[in-house]
């Protein structure tokens, strides 16, 4: 601990902490505009100019180690009047028309820290030199005119989401934001994550889908899960008038740390689909509208008979972008009630049920949380392609480029992350090579294994997938000197004993290794047994519980036989169209539930908006349809989770 | 020695900036009087560049009487543009919106802009010739219209946050729903509004009695009259199709306002700022018309709420249903309009629908091209946009209400100066006169021009070789 | 005691500031009270009194001859000038044309604008005053308190009317300075 004197009071601070940091501890404020607590410190618009005793000129706070001794003056006359004319410089350098900004009126940090200096006018006019608004984007407009050149943007773009698309070009009063190499943004490499509308300051970059619909001062904040994939990011739905206006990453969230990624983001905001309005029958070939009562009454009579036959019974499959409480009694219904053999997920297991096996086979788990591989310093992704799926944990790997951490390929076919690997390993068999490369560790002494053969191992690993030797103890060398290795690992491993190599390996390199699983409940789906592959083989029956899920038309395509086809989903689709009995629900913002996210975590989506009156939650179906078929509803769905040995340790 | 020319500087209680020159002949008479419109600010070439759902936040700042007008015709404009039609309570809202500034600007203007001249006289002492002369000697009136604006402010400010360029209307809706709390509080004022709006009727027939003769010779003439009209041709201020008739009333055409184009086209003259808007098949100045009160109550044939359908009877009758020329009576007529504004307040809040949370149809897809039409206060508003694939505006077109009338505004003060003025003899009241002919109008010169202007008044009297004769200055300290 | 003088003007602005004002509602009683309001756009007096004004309150930015001529004449025939507005203190919206040449913004309006007949052309009579450059009131003349907003809030614009009229200079800071 350190102690130094800020406006004439003696303050403690930890080593390493700026003088921001210790000033902020202490409860002594001092305005700020390009720092952000989740950013490495920039010192670039010099509005936290603060006095330090014995230096020649103010020096930025923000940037600043705090020294022991050090005593500094916030808020003196001098200080003052830099501030002021700091925030004139900035106005003066960009055309700045509050009047009909997006985020003008408490969003815009730009004018409120004009505010808090007391100013009611700039001292500078600007040249009102004009530049274009780059429109391009689906989702993000730039518009240059309001930049205040912080790089908060490009600082997020490169050390939260790793994408580093945007940057800055020319210098002093020329200097200009760009994507890429002064693309326009939406030809650019951009994701889409919004991370950067998220930390710009002013209206330079805004999400045109919520422009001018609330300022955080007329918005309800909704703190709640994502459930695009199984990462369960933990984010921020504002809505207003029931409507939701934004999505933002929750910066103090445990899974994420405030980066989302545009499933999260935007795709809630452009969805366009068209919802079932009203419990539906098929009468004459047509379907028509019926009360909630004929529709659960038509269900259970058609399934009742069914149940306990197998092949020839009911098939009952189930989205995992439901919660847990509704896949178990869904599990209650089908499995245990009505005794059907057909009881899986729109996943099918595919993501899960290989390394299920392979924890039960082990009896205990090998994976470990997504926290420690967020602080890897090297990653190795097998067989998973992390850049147009559970894009987040693509961000982390991506992002610990910045601190030049390695990364290694493992794929059968091209990886989106070619160009910024260091290593890519080729070959039709994951397990041969994970073999190789415990050979090649063995052999080079980086590590011991008595019951490997390690040149017998390695001669057979280079003969099968046709990578050398070189390549091979290249790999082992890179693996061996990481201080905190991860494996991610994709559903396309398929196999129980290329799996359990794997395993092996990172048990020798000391590392992490994390499986992706799929949708937001696939590990919860996993440990309800729920997780087998679908064949769908003269069932006469077929009851899905979609949700707000988009069936795929392969799916649809499997139940074309069924003669009877029940259906509860929000939206229309091919699937619902085919059925005989459609039932509305809420979609998962409208309703509340738990999910086991992929490293274990129990978190709850809490309802941002209240859904239409004709919806009824997933919960609420289940339930009535329960009761109708005198099946009773068993509540331990927490405990049933922990009655499988799962691959990671669950809370 | 007679004048060659006089010049009126500013034009007071007005909102914007116009001036006037009287040319005179030989023999003392008017020869023309030319109303300048004396400011540009080019709204239509610096949106350029911006986005289509930025222009209901933009374009306000065109007026601040009537920024709700263009706030909601950049919006429908928008909803055009991105085929994204509000679901029918986000339409309820902005129509609601739509009155109070329809209440707010007509009060204020027969109160406060041009009350004087008809409360206080033509010819009193332009010292008091004013709201504050009026909250002098007529303290009641005075107060109540203050409060009869307020009532329309307050309505936009419940809905859009603040009174002026309220934030609420974006294409494909609106922000905001409405509570109950709102809803109580609006209808609570209604009352109040209907009398404060039926005393003003009052005070302009017992006008209108008392000063017949000028109303029978102050800028009497004929010209086509347009305004938006329901499927049945009753008076619609927020949405419908164009209706234009001619100096009998004859419908000539009806038509959806989007293919303006078709049918109307803007004339340019050197010496005004302002364009004269006319209808192309009867070609210029053969095709002029005018719009706002006046204009409008031309074009429909009966007004759908009961106080204001009544009085609009009265009002018809007084030319035997034959279309009213006299530009005194769009003081009138205007009154009437509020009337009817301040029904159809009850009516859209007693509608179940304006409580609905359904106010944003976010399903868009982007034509390239919309046009937004609205009955701003002083006359039909005509919003344009081209816009590229990505929603960036690559062209404005605006034909901005008041623009409308110019013509006629023209015409009323080469009129009203023919009829008053006589070279050898000038009063200040009858200057006052030539501005009433402008004033009744209620034009909104920043919005017509896109732009603003005030200047000082001054007239000055000139002879042949240019001599300063005389000088007239409206209090203006010597 | 004679009450202090108030003028006020407005200029390439859209009156806006002067309805804000306006929306004191019956406040205003209270300012006739305090001051005497002189020329202003909505009272007959034509121009601020040649020996003086107390207070002279400019809305709007100077975009053109006329203008300039407005700003000229208030400053020097008023003791106090105020910027109200948005416009009048850096120039407002309407500065959006000083992203194009003047000659691109007339020729838009006035000929090729899609409704203009074919015989568009720029208005040039002697009479009308000629646009320039857009700029910010005190880039013309010195200006002593600036009122920002688009509009100022009305009980802002009450405050520093009331303390004007009471021979106080008015600080707009805290409370007072916030976007409305």
């Amino acid at each position: 601990m350190i102690t130094l004197t800020i406006d004439g009071k003696q303050v403690e601070a930890k080593e390493g902490m700026t003088v921001l940091e210790a000033a902020k501890a202490s409860g002594i404020h001092i305005p700020t505009l390009c720092h952000h607590p989740s950013l490495t410190p920039y010192g670039g618009c010099r509005l936290c100019l603060v006095e330090i005793e014995g230096a020649r000129t103010l020096q930025p706070s923000c940037t600043m180690p705090a020294g022991n001794g050090m005593v500094i003056k916030t808020n003196t006359e001098t200080v003052r009047t830099t501030r002021k004319f700091v925030l004139d410089m900035i106005f003066s350098e960009r055309n700045h028309f509050c009047p009909y900004c997006e985020v003008s009126g408490g969003d815009c940090e730009l004018q409120k820290s004009a505010y808090e200096q007391g100013m009611t006018h700039w001292s500078f006019q600007p040249n009102w030199i004009p530049f274009e608004v780059d429109a391009s984007h689906p989702y993000i407009i730039m518009d240059q005119n309001r930049c205040i050149l912080c790089r908060r943007c490009v600082r997020a773009c490169a050390e939260l989401v790793g994408n580093s698309t945007l940057g800055f070009e020319e210098r002093g009063a020329k200097s200009q934001l760009i994507a890429d190499l002064a693309v326009p943004l939406g030809e650019s490499s951009c994701i889409s994550c919004g991370t950067c509308v998220q930390v710009c300051p002013t209206g330079s970059l805004i999400d045109r889908w919520s422009a001018y619909r609330g300022l955080e001062k007329d918005v309800e904040s909704h703190p709640t899960i994502c459930v695009g994939c199984s990462i369960g990011c933990n984010i921020d739905v504002q809505t207003r008038n029931n409507s939701i206006v934004r999505i933002y990453g929750d910066w103090d969230g445990g899974v994420n740390g405030g980066v989302i990624c545009k499933v999260g983001r935007f795709y809630p905001m452009t969805d366009q689909r068209e919802r079932i309005t009203s419990p539906m029958m098929r009468v004459d070939g047509q379907l028509k509208k019926v009360s909630w009562e004929e529709a659960l009454e038509a269900i259970a009579k058609k399934l009742q008979p069914l149940a306990g036959k197998d092949g020839d019974g009911m098939a009952a499959v189930a989205s995992t972008r439901l919660s847990t409480e509704s896949l178990h009694l869904f599990k209650n219904i089908f499995k245990d009630g009505l005794k059907s053999s057909m009881v899986t997920t729109t996943e099918q297991g595919v993501n899960t049920s290989i390394f299920s096996k392979v924890a039960e086979q082990l009896g205990k788990p090998f994976e470990a949380k997504l926290d420690d591989v967020e602080k890897a310093d090297l990653f190795i992704v097998v067989g998973a392609d992390i850049v147009n799926e559970h894009e987040v944990i693509g961000f982390f790997v991506k992002r610990a480029r910045l601190e030049n951490s390695a990364l290694y390929l493992v794929d059968q076919s091209t990886n989106s992350l070619e160009n910024l690997a260091d290593g890519v390993l080729r070959a039709e068999s994951y397990g041969e090579i994970a073999k190789g490369i415990k050979a090649a560790m063995v052999k080079l002494g980086l590590a011991e294994d008595p019951s490997i053969q390690p040149d017998a191992l390695l001669a057979e690993a280079v003969k099968a997938t046709e990578i050398s030797d070189e390549v091979f103890m290249k790999a082992a060398y890179a693996f061996a000197s990481a201080q905190q290795p991860a494996i991610i690992m994709g559903s396309s491993v398929s196999e129980m004993q290329c799996i359990k190599e794997w395993v092996s390996l990172s048990e020798m390199i000391k590392g992490s290794m994390v499986t992706l699983k799929g949708g937001a409940n696939s590990l919860a789906a996993a440990q309800y047994n729920l997780d087998t592959a679908l064949k769908v083989n003269g069932h006469q029956a077929a009851f899905i519980a979609l949700g707000d899920e988009d069936p795929t038309e392969k799916f649809n395509a499997l139940f074309e036989k069924v003669s009877f086809l029940a259906v509860q989903a929000t939206y229309v689709s091919r699937l619902s169209a085919r059925a005989d009995v459609v039932l509305p629900v809420q979609n998962w913002a409208e309703q509340n539930g738990h999910y086991l996210n992929s490293d274990g975590r129990l978190q709850e989506s809490i309802a941002a908006i209240t859904g239409p009156a004709y919806a009824w939650s997933n919960q609420q179906v289940l339930e009535s349809l329960a009761k109708k078929l005198g099946v009773e509803a068993k509540s331990d769905w927490n405990a049933e989770l922990h009655n499988r040995q799962a691959m990671v340790t669950i809370q | 020695m007679v004048a060659q020319k006089i010049t009126i500087e500013p034009v007071t209680r007005i909102e914007g900036h116009a001036k006037i020159t009287i040319r005179m002949k030989d023999d003392g008479n008017v020869d023309h009087a030319y109303l300048h419109i004396n400011e540009f600010r080019g709204f239509e070439k610096f949106c350029e560049g911006r986005m289509v759902f930025e222009m209901p936040m933009i374009t306000p700042r065109i007026c601040g009487i009537c920024p709700v007008s263009h706030h909601l015709a950049a919006a429908k404009a928008g909803d055009d543009l991105l085929s994204c039609p509000p679901p029918r309570p986000a339409s309820l809202l902005r129509e609601l919106m739509h009155m109070g500034q329809i209440i707010q600007s007509h009060g204020m203007h027969f109160f406060e802009l041009a009350g004087p001249d008809l409360l206080l006289g033509f010819d009193a002492d332009p010292a008091i010739r004013n709201v504050v002369g009026l909250i002098q000697t007529a303290p009641d009136i005075a107060v109540k219209a203050v409060q009869l604006r307020k009532f329309g402010q307050d309505i936009i400010f419940r809905l859009g946050g603040r009174r002026v360029h309220p934030v609420f209307a974006i294409p494909g809706g609106v922000n905001k729903a409405l509570d109950t709390a709102n809803r109580d509080a609006i209808l609570a004022g209604i009352d109040d509004a209907l009398a404060t709006t039926q005393l003003g009727i009052q005070i302009i027939r017992d006008w209108a009695e008392k000063n017949m003769e000028d109303i029978q010779k102050f800028g009497v003439f004929p010209t086509g009259y347009l305004g938006l009209v329901t499927p049945n041709n009753s008076l619609e201020l927020y949405d419908g199709d164009i209706r234009l008739v001619d100096k009998d009333g004859k419908q000539l055409e009806k038509f959806d306002g989007r293919n303006y184009l078709d049918y109307i086209a803007e004339h340019v003259e050197s010496w005004s700022y302002l364009k004269f808007p006319y209808y192309k098949k009867m070609g210029y100045p053969q095709g002029v018309y005018r719009v706002g009160p006046l204009g409008r109550l031309n074009a429909v044939d009966q007004i759908d709420t009961p106080l204001a359908n009544e009085e609009f009877k009265r009002y018809r009758a007084i030319n035997n249903g034959a279309p009213i020329e006299n530009t005194l009576y769009f003081h009138y007529a205007r009154l009437i309009e509020t009337l009817f504004a301040v029904e159809k307040v009850k009516v859209l809040l007693e509608d179940e629908d304006i409580m609905s949370t359904d106010i944003l149809n976010t399903r868009q897809t982007n034509k390239g091209e919309g046009v937004g039409i609205i009955e701003a206060p002083r006359g039909t508003l005509f919003h344009h946009y081209k816009a590229d694939a990505n929603g960036k505006l690559t062209k404005v077109n605006l034909i901005v209400a008041t623009g409308n009338n110019n013509w006629a505004m023209c015409e009323a003060v080469d009129s009203v100066a023919k009829t008053y003025i006589n070279g050898n003899e000038i009063r200040e009241g009858l200057l006052n006169r030539v501005e009433a002919a402008v004033r009744a109008h209620d034009p909104c010169l920043s919005c017509s021009t896109h732009a603003v202007g005030q200047m000082p008044m001054v007239v000055e009297i000139v002879d042949q070789q240019g001599n300063l004769m005389q000088s007239l200055s409206r209090n203006v300290n010597e | 005691m004679t009450k202090p003088k108030i003028s006020s003007d407005w200029m390439a602005g859209c009156s806006g500031c002067h309805m804000s004002l306006l929306d004191i509602d019956e406040r205003i009683i209270k300012v006739a009270e305090l001051a005497d309001i002189r020329a202003t756009p909505i009272t007959d007096l034509k121009e601020p009194d040649e020996d003086g004004v107390a207070v002279g309150i400019l809305e709007g930015g100077v975009n053109n001859t006329a203008n300039e001529e407005q700003a000229h004449r208030m400053r020097s025939r008023c003791k106090i000038l105020v910027a109200l507005g948005d416009c009048a203190v850096f120039g407002g919206v309407p500065a959006m044309r000083n992203y194009f040449t003047l000659e691109e913004s007339l020729r838009r309006a006035y000929i090729e604008t899609e409704s203009t007949d074919s015989e568009g052309k720029i208005p040039d009579d002697p009479e009308l005053c000629v646009p320039t450059r857009v700029r910010a009131l005190h880039e013309v003349v010195p200006v002593d308190l600036f009122v920002p907003g688009c509009p100022p809030d009305p009980d802002v614009i009450f405050y520093v009317l009331s303390e004007l009229a009471q021979g106080r200079m008015p600080e707009i800071k805290e409370d007072m300075l916030h976007w409305h």
